[in-house]
């Protein structure tokens, strides 16, 4: 599907067929998941990191469903590339209202960056100061375990973890994904 | 650079943030604080009674749960002491230097003719509401404070939580700075 038919895809979903929800509420939410683990777990950064991406794990298995339905979609994406395109235009479009850059791909087709120009998550958030948190906490986490779970319900398993953000200083906010491997569809093993 | 704001501080019943801000000496033709630290956090201080003071006044006429204080007390013929409190009991307090203001050109050419009533009122004297935008800036950065998730207000206040912290947000005492820097008399927006 050509980019500009996937912008035009999410715009009319998002418009037509998504329930809309208090932006303030969705991060007000979110800002206090992510405090209440950095207290649970005593400020250790990395299992917070790890907890996000469980959660967004979670999420993304349902919420493909919820995706291919708003979205029609029919038929699979014919390489991974248009997978990008369709996530980016239409998956961050219709349930964040925000379009990431997709960019530095690697020459074999299989590992793309998403560059987050806004994050609706992270308005209004300061790391906390402590000289830990700047190196350790991926805020937006949750976003990686998402992108997992949903990828994994339609036979793809990836990679993804945020390179920058700009709550810690860097220019951007980046996301990379890997394309693993498909999974084949495993048949239940035979009995003769 | 001069500012007409000397200090500006956020106090709930212990300070907050106090930003301090130099202004100019002509004496010395420098630019350095008007007081020392130590001194403006007395006159800091002595608001919050003031504020006491009034909001029972207040309660007891049933008028301005919120809001500008308007002039708290003036500390001496330069010196003025501001206030405005949230619903919350946050109180801003803004110190306004009479004579440290910035006159630009046109500003001062409508002064000596006088034919500007508007500037030639902001010279004379603070008028009513003119410190508003100030505090409307100030409660919009606490506000943008406030929704930090890793702000956590009972940190800072005494009766409540372990109390006693004082604000270390930059992005707070970076917008502090912006406003004391910004202000003088007649600017309508920050």
């Amino acid at each position: 599907m050509a980019s500009s038919k996937a912008s035009r895809l999410g715009e009319e979903v998002w418009k037509t067929r998504m329930d809309k929800v208090n932006a303030e509420l969705v991060v007000l939410t979110y800002g206090t998941i992510v405090a209440q683990l950095c207290k649970d777990f005593d400020s250790d950064y990395v299992e917070v990191n790890k907890q996000l991406d469980k959660m967004g794990y979670n999420i993304g298995l349902r919420l493909i469903e919820d995706y291919l339905a708003k979205s029609n979609t029919v038929r699979r994406c014919s390489n991974f590339r248009e997978t990008a395109e369709m996530i980016a235009k239409v998956g961050f479009k219709i349930f964040l209202n925000i379009t990431p850059t997709i960019t530095n791909w690697t020459s074999d087709g299989k590992q793309f960056s998403l560059v987050f120009d806004e994050n609706p998550f992270a308005d209004f958030v300061e790391l906390p100061d402590d000289g830990r948190a700047q190196d350790e906490l991926w805020y937006s986490n949750i976003l990686c375990g998402v992108l997992r779970g949903a990828l994994e319900m339609v036979q793809m398993q990836v990679e993804a973890h945020f390179v920058s953000d700009v709550l810690r200083g860097n220019d951007t906010t980046e996301m990379r994904v890997s394309l693993i491997r498909y999974i084949d569809d495993e048949l239940p093993p035979e009995d003769d | 650079m001069a500012t007409a704001i000397p200090s500006i501080a956020c106090l709930g019943n212990n300070p907050l943030h106090t930003s301090i801000f130099p202004s100019y000496d002509p004496s010395s033709n420098s630019f350095r604080p008007m007081r020392t630290p130590l001194q403006f956090s007395l006159i800091l201080s002595s608001t919050l009674d003031v504020f006491e003071l009034r909001s029972r006044q207040n309660a007891a006429a049933g008028v301005g749960l919120t809001g500008d204080f308007g002039l708290l007390h003036a500390v001496d013929d330069r010196l003025a002491a501001y206030g405005f409190e949230t619903n919350t009991g946050t109180r801003f307090v803004v110190i306004v230097d009479m004579r440290g203001r910035r006159i630009d050109g046109a500003l001062a050419a409508g002064l000596a003719d006088g034919r500007d009533k508007r500037i030639a009122g902001a010279a004379a004297g603070l008028r009513e509401g003119e410190m508003r935008p100030v505090f409307k800036a100030m409660q919009v950065a606490y506000i943008r404070l406030m929704q930090n998730p890793f702000f956590d207000p009972d940190d800072h206040s005494p009766p409540a939580g372990q109390g006693g912290r004082k604000i270390t947000s930059r992005k707070f005492a970076e917008d502090m700075r912006r406003i004391g820097e910004a202000w003088t008399p007649g600017v309508t927006s920050l």
